[in-house]
Order: C-alpha cells, then structure tokens, then sequence
C-alpha cells in the first residue's frame, strides 16, 4: 500500500441552483507535498476549496482524512480536523494586533486577552521560521506581512492541511519569492499544501504535482516535472492554445494625454499621486505598474475628472483638462474603464441589462425625453457578436453576467464610444486565459488605430508582452518608464517596493516630459 | 460525525419565472387568510362569512351601494399614490419613510389654501389650487432631507422619520388652539374643532346616475400611468434606475447625483402631499388622523410589490380591500374591530417575504439528496 493521503475528495459534485459548479473531482495531497490546483476563472477551483473548509457542504462525494472519511460542516470542523485556509481575501481584523487576529479564533485562549499572548504568539512565529511583529496592528501592515499573518494563523491553529487561494495575486516578486521559500520549508515539515493559481510559471516553479480542473470538471492531476507550460494551459483551457502575445508597432502620434507635476489626495486626504509627469501617445500602450494602492486608483479617477486635483496639470491634445466635469473629459473622448475587485463598483449599473448600461454614457445625448433604448439594443447586439459575449439576451441583468462577460460589455461600451484615450485599469482582472487573449486583442486593435493606452494593470509578465512602456508607480512616486523590451521583472519588481528609482535615468531631460510636449504650445516654447 | 448532518439543505434556486413568483404571492396571501380564520375562530367568529363580508364589503344587500364604493376609492387613492410615490423613492434607494409627515403638510397646505380662498375662488380652480399647494408643501419638507442628505451625507432615514412627528405635532398645534387668529378652526364650536371647509374647496365627483366618482380617482391612474412610462422609458426614470444601483457609475457617467436626488425625493415628496390634499379635500375638514396610516401602509405596498407599478395598483387595491372589509364586516361582530386588518396585513407580509425566500431557494432533505446521487 503506497503512502496514505493527507486529504483525498471524492467524486465531490456541488450546484448552485442549475450551475454545476464541481462536478465528480477527485483529489487528493499526500503529506510533505505541494499541490497545485490550476483552472481558469469559473472552473470551480475556490467552490472546491470551500468545500473542504467547511464554508459549503458538496452534494455529493466524500472527503477523507487520512484515509478516514469525515463531514465538514463549519470553518470550525476544518479547524479542528486540522484544515486550514488563507483566502484571497484575508480575514482579518484591521484594528487589532497581530497576536490579537491569532488569539480571537482560538477555543483554548479562553475569554480573556492574557498578557503573555504576544510572546507565545512571537515564540510559535520564530519557531516556523516566520519574522512577525505580534504587537503591530493589521491596519499597519503591508499585503505581504497580512498574507504571512494568515499563514501563522492557520499554522498557530495546527493545520496539517494548508489551502492557499492564489496567494501571490498581490505580491511583488520578491515578495512571491519568499512566500515560495515559507511554502517549501512547510512541506519540508510534512504539512500537505493546496495552492490555487492561474500562474503557469509558479505552477511549475512550486509545485509536485498539478491538479486541473475545466468548468467544474476534474480533467486530471499531472505530476510537475513531467509536464510542461504548452500541455497545462491545453489541459485548462480544452484545446491549443497561443501563448503568445503580440506587440505591433505602429507610427506614434504626439502625445495626446500629458501629465505634469500632478498631485492628487486620496479619500482619507493623503498624498496618492505626488508630482507626477508623464504622457501618452497616440498609438502606444503605456503600462502602470505598483503594488496595491500606490496611486493607480487615484490617478485614473483624476483623468475621468472623477477626482479632484490638488496641484498640477492635465493637458489633452494640447488642452487643459483639468476642473473639467467628468462629462466634458468624457466629450473630449478620454475613456476610462476600471475594474475594481468586486468587479461591478465602477462603470456598470449591475442589476440594469446590458443594453442599459451601453446607453450609460449617451443616453442624454438623443433629443427629447425618452431614453432610445433601440439604439441601445442595436449596439448591445453588435458588441455580444463581436466580443463574444455570453448572455441569454441584451436584457440580462449584467449582475447575472459572469466576470470574463461583465468586463467584455464595459470594455466593449468604452470602445464603441470611439475615444482617443483609453484608461483602463485592470480590464482582465480575474479574467481565464482566452478571455485575456480577447482583451489583449482589443486592446491591440485599438492601439493601431493610433488611440493612446494607459494600462494599469497586475500581472508583470503580461506587461512586459503587451506594453510598449511601463511607468513604475510607488506610493504615489513615479521610479520610472522603463521600455517594455528593455527590462525584466526583477527591475520592475524592485522598482515597485521603491528600492530601485530610475526616474532620472536620463539627465538631458526631465523625467515624464515629451520633447515634443504641446504644453505652452502657442505661448513660451518649453526649454 | 455522520449523525450531525443537519435535516435539510438550502439550496439556490434557478431565476424563478414571473408566473412561478405571482403563483408564490397568491398562495401566501391565502395562507395569511388561512391563518387569520384560526385567529377568528379562536374568537368564535364564522371565518367564512367574515371574509366574505371582507370581499364583499358589504355593498351587497346596502340600501346605498354606491356609498360603499365612494368611500371605498377615498381609502384606496391616497394610498395609491403615496405608495407610487414611494415607490419612486425606494427606486432610488433613498429610505423615505416620511410619508406620514409629507401627507400632513400636504393636507395642512391645501387646507391652508381651502380655508383662505375657498370663499372667493371657483370650485375647479380652487381645488386645483389646493391640490398645488399640498404638492408643494409636502415636495418641500421632502426636499429638505434630500438637501440635507447630498450636502452633508446625513441619513435620511432618521431624518424623515423625525420629520413625521414634527409635522403631527405642528398640524395638532392647530387642532388644539383656540384663538383669533386660527382660522382653521370653527369659530362656532367651543372646544377648539377643525371646521369645515367651504364648499368649493370640496373634491369635485363625476355624478354617474346615483354614483358620484372622484376625481382624484381618475388622477391617480393617470400618474400611475405617468410613473410607468416616467420610470421606464424617459432619461429621468433611467438616471434614478442608475443612481439607485450604483451612484459611483452614476458619477463616472457624468450624472448630476445630487441633482438626481433633489429632484426625485421633490417628485415623490410632492405626490404624497398631493395625495394629502385630495384627502384633505375628499373629506371636506382637517384632522390630526388625516393621514390613515398611509406613509406607513405605503411602504408595506411598495415593497409587497417590488417597487413595481403594476404591483403596486394591486397590493394597495388588495390591502385597502382588508381595510374597508374589515371595518365594514366588523360592524356585525362585536369581537373583531378594523385592527384586524392590521394584523391580516401583517401576516401578509411576513408570508410573503417568507414565500419569497421560496422562489429562490429550496429546501433538500439531506437523505434524498444521497439518493439522487
């Protein structure tokens, strides 16, 4: 008899309502192993995870614990079998100390916050290897130390089995590279670990074995080393698939879009954008890059005149836009698309149909009273043929919509609008691969058509592929534009946590400024 | 660990369709009436014949049917519209439940006007006159928690809540002192009373043989009419869809939200004191229970009915039938009084909400569903 699992599901089928979200998967993680859990977006990779933490109940199937079958009913079943998850979004308590957000889950802690919890929480930290302060408070804590907090969380409460849900969707690469470093030494330990990614490169980088799963079915587990990036992406997505993503290079216009010495607050009245210079061409995508919250939000709210400005300037073709209403920028054909994490916040009215929310920016712009929903209609019908948009009708509730199909309607409704400028922030959040491949696409088509891109965006990789420059954004600094082709991911990885500052690379000139600016065009030539 | 397997299951439900939700509604307001027959069995009451007597509101075998149903359209209109007019708020997901004290200025405004002009004015303008006045009244003590609300974020739930007492106490103010300059009150009467209105501030009817139809009967079908198309096919009725939704897309569309606000919380304000004014006016005289509950029976039919106008011409014709058939079928037993509607009315809702939970989601006995398997 070969090694007896950590945790084995089988045959596990879950639904909600109609949708089949798992349907028959089996898995299973030895002991000491690291399993990756790979699958687009909707196959069903975090339905399944929940299931073994207790917050969904399958419908069918069983789960075993070392061979012993068990029923998960709560998080605090998977607790005490020794179950534990860092979710995406982590759980914890933002005013509360680190010690605090251990000791508050606790059943053998009792009711009472003792003195000596700081160092029992401090010793068992050291003991793991992890570098925790126990008296910081959440709120001061960057994403890396809140994920590193999770993870001594679960360990704290004797997890055996650690489920990761894509931990490194908000690290840097440094910051990847240590987790991975905490994530081989647990294995070292004996700890079973179920990572969930879409990352084929940490797939392979991290893990023993490969789990796949395909719109809710179980396709296969694969063992690491014998496979490759080609064979995984084919496994996902059901059929060959180009990896590859172009750069055209088109004939670049003068800037359309010029930023200078731009300084913005943000809600709580802090410095988010602080003196920052730079333009966008016709023609060109320009990428953002930061770590969460430097300033990306910040900044694309005060292009679409959502946001006011402090001090500095915004000049479009040659025009200052700024003070103006986000109506007037809109006119002026600057488009801005942001998918914020819930996906629906900005830029879409959920509960509306589709054809109401392509009229959302023009349904003032018909004469009369009445809102032309015929118009609305004819052009919800060409953007689903043309983006491939999944959806019952154009009068679905786009809430009803899945993610990949919500951001094709906003991004699809922008375009229509035929803008000159196109800001756009995360437009494959969340996204599988061949909906990421179409936005790309989009994207490209765009570019061509000489409209300049501003890409906020996560994934470095693509970056590098699909940008034709990437300005680094950290607290609200910018470290420099770098040429896509030019740099790596470890520059770019550095520049982001600040430890790297390029932005006066060039002393003939200053950073972010066009040689051929049309700012003071007319009146004083620039210097 | 198998024994805890808990009895049943939630498990969502697909989009129910329309038919499956009407089906839903239907058979929870039976099943409130089901449970009201134990109540009034309990009371020794016949449910039967009550509720027969409640459907039919006793214009069968009346020497004056018509009178029956006179008064049944003066219940059911202010209702109507205030529920409309709620609705039109909700819509916007601004938490209106000052329909009380919006229906009282309206009245107090009209009444206002009645007891000034309604000596010089001829009937069809003065009527006209007091049903603008109580549009305006209401529409501005509405407009003044929207004001509140886009300038300073207040909330304007508590706001309008507040605003219902101020308002019942103000027009009590009046009920209550006896001087020389109160000109609402009968000077004949030595305790302080409202007095009559003169005869042309008197809601005009529509003489049909013997039955007189009021006029505000057919205004309030013309605004539900109006509502509909207003909601669902003009910019304004598509801008309160959006800010309703989400106000940050509002704004990123370049909507005037605060504007928006303003302008709908004076539209649905303004309706409610319309509709105070038409009772105002139906009834002839002012008095401090004008309001008949409705800003808050209002909400209970504007959410019965999803928001929805349709809906909404059908739950408050259903409750005000509880209303009038109560109060009339409990003229024959002594043990039941119109309250009782009140508490139909609530087991309704409460049936409904749970029915409602029903259409989206069903129940699973743990065993069968191992079985399916």
């Amino acid at each position: 008899m070969e090694q007896q699992y950590a945790i084995e599901m089988r045959g596990i089928c879950k639904s909600f309502g109609s949708v089949a979200a798992n349907k028959n998967v089996n898995l299973n993680v030895r002991p000491g192993e690291i399993l990756a859990l790979l699958g687009e977006n909707g196959s069903g990779k975090t339905t399944l995870m929940n299931m073994l933490s207790g917050i969904y109940k399958p419908d069918s199937g069983a789960i075993l614990l070392d061979g012993r079958e068990v029923a998960i009913n709560s998080p605090e079943d998977a607790k005490r079998l020794g179950i534990g998850m860092v979710h995406q979004h982590f759980k914890l308590v933002d005013v509360f100390t680190a010690a605090d957000n251990i000791w508050l889950g606790d059943e053998k802690s009792g009711q009472v916050l003792k003195k000596e919890r700081y160092g029992v929480i401090g010793d068992m930290a050291r003991k793991f290897g992890f570098d925790i302060d126990p008296r910081k408070k959440v709120y001061n804590m960057s994403v890396s130390e809140k994920q590193t907090l999770e993870i001594v969380k679960v360990l704290y409460y004797g997890a055996k089995i650690i489920i990761l849900d894509e931990p490194t969707a908000v690290l840097t690469v440094q910051e990847t590279a240590k987790l991975f470093d905490v994530l081989r030494r647990m294995r070292a330990e004996g700890h079973a670990i179920i990572i969930i990614t879409h990352k084929l490169n940490e797939v392979m980088e991290i893990s023993d074995r490969v789990a796949i799963l395909r719109k809710g079915e179980y396709i296969t587990t694969v063992d690491t080393p014998s496979t490759n990036g080609q064979q995984l992406t084919e496994f996902m997505v059901g059929r060959k698939v180009e990896l590859n993503i172009d750069r055209p290079v088109v004939d670049k216009t003068r800037p359309l879009l010029e930023i200078r010495e731009l300084t913005i607050r943000n809600d709580e009245g802090a410095v988010a954008i602080d003196k920052v210079n730079f333009y966008i061409r016709g023609g060109e995508i320009l990428g953002v890059a930061g770590i969460a919250g430097c300033g990306q939000k910040e900044l694309c709210e005060a292009i679409a005149g959502l946001r006011p400005i402090e001090s500095g300037m915004m000049i479009h073709k040659g025009d200052n836009i700024v003070g103006l209403p986000p109506k007037a920028i809109l006119e002026k054909g600057i488009s801005m698309s942001f998918i914020p994490e819930d996906r629906l916040g900005m830029g879409l009215a959920p509960s509306m149909s589709v054809t109401d929310n392509m009229l959302l920016k023009k349904y003032d712009q018909v004469r009369g009273p009445f809102v032309d929903r015929r118009t609305g209609r004819a052009e919800a019908k060409q953007v689903i043929s043309e983006l491939e948009i999944v959806t019952p009708s154009t009068e679905t509730p786009v809430r009803r919509l899945s993610g990949g199909n919500v951001q094709k309607v906003l991004l699809g409704r922008e375009i229509k609008a035929g803008p000159n400028v196109i800001v756009t922030a995360y437009p494959v959040r969340g996204l599988d691969i061949n909906s990421s491949y179409a936005i790309y696409d989009i994207l490209n088509r765009q570019k061509k058509d000489g409209v300049g891109i501003l890409f906020v965006g996560e994934d470095l990789d693509v970056m590098i592929d699909l940008c034709d420059k990437i300005m680094v954004l950290c607290h609200g600094r910018i470290m420099g534009v770098v040429h896509a082709h030019k740099t790596s991911k470890e520059e770019l990885g550095l520049m982001m946590t600040g430890a790297l500052d390029l932005s006066n690379k060039y002393e003939d000139k200053p950073a972010g400024i066009a040689k051929d600016s049309r700012i003071g065009e007319g009146e004083e030539e620039e210097a | 660990m198998k024994s805890r397997q808990p009895l049943f299951h939630v498990v969502k439900r697909d989009q129910a369709g329309p038919g499956r939700q009407l089906a839903a509604y239907v058979a929870a307001v039976v099943l409130a009436l089901a449970v009201g027959a134990v109540l009034l069995l309990i009371q020794g009451v016949e449910p039967f014949t009550f509720y027969r007597q409640l459907i039919t509101m006793g214009i069968p075998g009346s020497r004056y049917p018509w009178r029956s149903v006179e008064n049944f359209i003066k219940l059911f209109v202010p209702l109507l519209i205030t529920s409309l007019a709620l609705a039109l708020a909700f819509k916007m997901r601004f938490w209106n439940i000052g329909g009380e004290g919006q229906f009282i200025m309206g009245a107090f405004w009209a009444g206002f006007a009645a007891m000034q002009l309604g000596e010089t004015l001829p009937r069809p303008l003065m009527v006209l006159v007091m049903a603008l006045c109580g549009a305006l009244g209401g529409g501005l003590y509405g407009v003044f928690v929207a004001a509140l609300k886009v300038k300073w974020g207040t909330n304007e739930t508590l706001l309008t809540l507040m605003l219902n007492y101020v308002a019942l106490y103000f027009l009590q103010y009046f009920a209550e002192t006896k001087t020389d300059w109160n000109f609402f009150l009968d000077p004949g009467s030595a305790r302080p009373k409202f007095a009559k209105f003169p005869a042309n501030a008197q809601m005009i009817t529509i003489s049909i043989g013997p039955f007189n139809l009021n006029l505000s009967l057919i205004i309030a079908v013309g605004l539900c009419v109006l509502l509909y198309i207003y909601l669902n096919y003009t910019k304004r009725g598509y801008e309160i869809a959006v800010v309703g939704d989400s106000p940050n897309t509002a704004r990123y569309a370049g909507m005037k939200v605060g504007r928006i606000v303003i302008r709908t919380i004076f539209l649905s304000a303004a309706l409610i004191g319309l509709a105070g004014a038409f009772q105002a006016s139906s009834a002839g005289v002012l008095s401090t229970s004008i309001t008949n509950d409705v800003g808050w029976t209002g909400v209970v039919v504007a959410w019965l009915a999803k928001l929805n106008t349709v809906g909404i011409v059908a739950a408050s014709l259903l409750i005000t039938v509880l209303q009038y058939g109560c109060q009339t079928a409990s003229t024959t037993y002594p043990s039941i009084d119109a309250n009782f509607a009140n508490l139909l009315q609530g087991v309704i809702l409460f049936i409904v909400l749970a029915a409602d939970f029903f259409t989206r989601f069903k129940l699973v006995p743990r065993g069968r569903r191992e079985a399916v398997k």
